[in-house]
């Protein structure tokens, strides 16, 4: 046997903070150590409703503010050091770079402190992680979006990316549900859709009070007078557990494809790179082989409904 | 002792230190004394707090307004059982700690036909300490926010969760049993010997302290939410161990504890 | 692959060249059980030892590993270097090296390389060893008796020699300056094949052969032998704490005692822990034992083998010792063959 030369065994070494002899790009950079979550600074905040708020941050290195780029759908790992780290999904559309919404319910350990946050603070972000809703796929077709509750957050990203290329598509129809009138987030922007003519925009309440002069009822009602080209039609669904089974029957009923309806599932997603096992619903990771299925995949995934 | 989940809310934000009372019950005052064994670190601590109150060392009486309430024992008279939803009034968090506060600890062995027990003891049953009542957990009076578990408390685990109450985390309190930890240690089971350990059923947090000395887990840190009392009796059997032992055990810390009390005698 | 064949005499010699340049790391026996850890001297290890009680996974995912440091006041990532020193894992277990194998796939998946474990995976040489299967030994059902990569040196016990197999330039090096390597004879291979076969020969033949469990499992998703399996769970988690292939963790914060800094750290977590897919807002997606023991058992047997081809398990039969509430893989393909059992009366 030959004798061989190698190099003597040396210590290996990991430094999250990845400084390196030769520059690295913002991509590399976050690839470099994607457990690192880069500085943001909370540059708006606004009240939607009594408990959610929207949060535009902005990262701070140039590098990594010029590198991130998400699809609609996608989420990232908030952090506040000492506090932990939380999956949020991201509101804002692709189509606008250089700040990243989140829209944030107050409903938990994590959430409660961000919301004493205010404009300036500084958090952490790593991400985007996941995978969204077929932004190039749906381009060419009719969409058919149906939101309730919180669920608007993760399909905003996706109405305001269909609203800045709205020339790519078809019909869009949007269906926005909540409970009562004081939940609907986003309600001025949506107020001003209504009397545009190229979103069919149903906003519909369980609870009306007298302020209300949108539509009653369950976000599954407006289906009674919708009339879509259902073999043309992608359908995206985002809401509370509860809501997937009768959206997607309606959708069923219309007849959109099993493959062509999106929905987007909730998870604690820790890691966000299909390790830390947290997401898993059966065989897959919401994190990476989601959070957006679609319905035949779901399907598929014991557990998943 | 309730199973309901601990909230966790800090009292973050308010912009000043969050004041900080010491109250204690039913105890022998250990886990209050423990909290100084952080030594080095007790400035540090103290740094981030104002600490208005402290009943170990204070004789002023307690201020009207303060942000978190640290308590220890378990509650035993009528006095304390009102202080304690005076101190819930008022507090933002509550933090238990130690046994007797968290599962009812060893004031709490006696819990099971307590009214019989002093005249049993006592020919004249003193008077001195108030009128007496069944002893039980905070938690079994009032919402608690934390808990720092064991007898006694780790002071560092304190720390934590003192640092929790102030600045809030995502962190749950585990419900994990601990027997996962003697795996991490990689140290022998007690069972494959045929001697009891209550690590079946007890929650995790203090890394099998006991097991890594030599000696069986006598359940200090209190019943896991989850435990299966059913599944572990049945493992005592498998490995030559008399489930009445490990009842009896379980007076030891968990005799409040409902799983433990409607379990057959 | 490269072999040659060393004397047993020799192997002394090939545990003091590592010690040389390595920590060493090695079974030693620990109370009444094995264990894995650094050895000062080649005699301190115990090659013939049945399945240590915990798995090598610590050394590439440790129960807890420091992954950041912070600093709270500002909400940035400080200074924090992980130094991971070159070590040599000395007599692992074929199984061992087909979980680390499987580890790899998770956490060297090409699209995110976890740094910390890669940091550790590349300090690390790893020299197997052959075996005798143990009564919860059933690494042969899941084709993990044989280490085919994921090894530097791997020694087949050939009686008073090794048949060594070659597969890192590094391990060659040391094996070749510390001991004599020399070709392999015709005695040597007919000798290698006959340890191989006694091998093969010595499985419990109670444990069922069920191949198709991981179809099955998709047809029995909701029998109730998952009711009585999981009701039965205690919650430790002590089956994915010696789980050699058992990778998911949880990600923590801890402060510094001042509250100024501190350190973001990631701990072993086990989806059969109780919240362990609760979400924010308290729901929680498996918050019976039942649902917990399903998901793991799935995990291990069916979803893993969906996406990578391969069981998650490999047999070892540490959680057949550790679980004490008797919840383990064996038992559903135990399940398995008495509802074949079953059906064959039935027909």
């Amino acid at each position: 046997m030959p004798l061989l030369h190698s190099a003597p065994a040396k210590t290996v070494e990991v430094n999250p903070l990845g400084e390196r002899v030769t520059p690295l790009s913002g991509a590399e950079l976050m690839a470099a150590n994607p457990y690192r979550p880069w500085p943001a600074r909370i540059t708006s905040i606004t009240d939607l409703t009594a408990t959610e708020k929207l949060f535009e941050f902005r990262l701070i290195d140039e590098a990594i503010r010029e590198a991130f780029r998400h699809e609609p759908g996608q989420f990232v790992e908030l952090s506040i050091f000492g506090v932990g780290e939380a999956p949020i999904s991201i509101s804002s559309s692709p189509s606008k770079h250089g700040f990243i919404e989140l829209c944030v319910r107050r409903t938990g350990r994590f959430t409660e402190v961000l919301h004493t946050m205010q404009c300036g603070d500084i958090v952490g972000i790593r991400g985007p992680f996941g995978r969204g809703f077929p932004f190039e796929q749906m381009k060419g077709h009719d969409i058919l979006l149906v939101a309730g509750g919180l669920g608007i957050a993760p399909l905003r990203s996706l109405i305001n990316n269909v609203h800045d290329e709205r020339s790519e598509f078809g019909k869009v129809t949007i269906i926005y549900g909540s409970k009562n009138p004081s939940e609907v987030m986003f309600r001025d922007q949506f107020e001003m859709w209504r009397h545009r003519k190229d979103f069919d925009l149903y906003l519909t309440v369980d609870h009306p009070d007298e302020s209300w002069d949108g539509e009653v009822g369950l976000v599954t009602k407006p289906f009674e007078h919708l009339e879509l080209d259902a073999r043309h039609t992608y359908g995206a669904v985002c809401g509370p557990p509860v809501m997937y089974r009768f959206v997607i029957d309606e959708m069923r009923k219309k007849g959109i494809e099993y493959d062509h309806i999106y929905c987007s599932f909730e998870r604690h997603m820790k890691c966000g790179m299909g390790k830390c096992g947290h997401c898993q619903i059966g065989h897959q990771y919401c994190c990476i082989d989601g959070p957006v299925f679609n319905y035949w995949e779901a399907k598929n995934i014991q557990g998943s409904m | 002792m309730t199973t309901t989940e601990l909230s966790g809310i800090g009292v973050r934000g308010q912009g000043r230190p969050a004041r900080v009372v010491v109250a204690s019950f039913a105890s022998c005052f250990g886990c209050q004394l423990q909290i100084t064994n952080i030594e080095q670190h007790l400035m540090d601590v103290l740094g981030q707090i104002d600490l208005v109150y402290w009943q170990l060392t204070d004789s002023t009486p307690m201020p009207e307004e303060f942000d978190i309430a640290v308590i220890e024992g378990a509650v035993t008279t009528e006095q304390a059982e009102s202080q304690l939803k005076e101190l819930r009034s008022k507090a933002k968090a509550i933090i238990a700690i130690g046994s007797c506060a968290v599962t009812g600890g060893v004031p709490g062995m006696v819990s099971r036909d307590f009214y019989e027990r002093p005249s049993q003891v006592y020919p004249k049953v003193p008077h001195a300490c108030g009128k007496m009542i069944t002893p039980r957990p905070v938690s079994a009076i009032v919402n608690v926010d934390f808990e720092t578990r064991c007898c006694p408390i780790d002071p560092y685990d304190f720390v934590v969760m003192l640092q929790r109450a102030i600045y809030g985390s995502n962190k749950l309190a585990t419900t994990r049993t601990l027997c996962s930890d003697c795996k991490r240690n990689e140290t022998s089971c007690f069972f494959e010997d045929g001697t009891l350990c209550l690590g079946l059923v007890t929650s995790a947090g203090c890394g099998a302290r006991c097991v890594n000395l030599g000696r069986p887990c006598l359940g200090c840190a209190g019943l896991s939410p989850s435990a299966n009392l059913d599944s572990a009796r049945q493992c005592c059997e498998r490995y030559g161990v008399d489930a009445r032992a490990f009842d009896e055990r379980l007076q030891l810390f968990n005799q409040t504890n409902p799983a433990v009390e409607d379990s057959d005698r | 692959m490269l072999y040659r064949v060393i004397d047993a005499a020799e192997l002394p010699l090939l545990v003091s060249a590592f010690m040389q340049q390595y920590e060493v790391v090695a079974p030693v026996k620990r109370g009444r059980s094995y264990v894995f850890d650094a050895i000062e001297h080649p005699e301190d290890m115990v090659l013939d030892y049945p399945t240590t009680s915990a798995s090598l996974k610590k050394y590439f995912l440790p129960p807890k590993e420091t992954l950041m440091r912070f600093n709270a006041q500002t909400n940035r990532v400080a200074e924090h270097t992980l130094e991971v020193p070159p070590r040599v894992i000395f007599g692992a277990h074929a199984c061992d090296i087909n979980a680390i194998n499987r580890l790899d796939q998770v956490f060297r998946d090409g699209t995110y390389n976890d740094p910390y474990y890669c940091a550790r995976r590349d300090a690390t040489l790893i020299v197997g060893i052959s075996c005798t299967p143990a009564d919860s030994c059933f690494c042969h059902l899941w084709d993990a008796d044989e280490a085919r990569f994921g090894y530097d040196l791997f020694l087949q016990d050939i009686g008073d020699r090794f048949l060594v197999s070659i597969s890192s330039v590094e391990a060659a090096n040391i094996l070749e300056s510390a001991c004599n390597p020399r070709e392999a004879t015709d005695q040597d291979r007919i000798d290698f094949r006959h340890a191989t076969r006694r091998r093969q020969a010595s499985f419990n033949p109670g444990i069922p052969d069920i191949q198709d469990v991981a179809m099955l499992m998709d047809a029995f998703h909701k029998d109730d032998f998952w009711e009585e399996l999981g009701s039965r769970c205690l919650s430790c988690s002590a089956c994915a704490a010696v789980c050699p292939t058992c990778f998911c963790f949880d990600l923590q914060d801890r402060l510094s005692p001042d509250g100024k800094q501190g350190e973001r750290y990631r701990v072993w977590d086990a989806c059969t822990s109780p919240q362990f897919a609760q979400v924010a807002g308290g729901h929680n997606f498996r918050p019976e034992g039942r649902e917990r023991v399903r998901h793991r058992m799935y995990h291990k047997l069916n979803g893993f083998l969906a996406n990578h081809d391969r069981m998650l398990c490999v047999g070892c039969g540490r959680c057949v010792k550790a679980c004490k509430a008797d919840i383990n893989p064996v038992k559903v393909l135990e399940f398995f063959k008495q509802k074949g059992a079953d059906d064959a009366s039935a027909a």
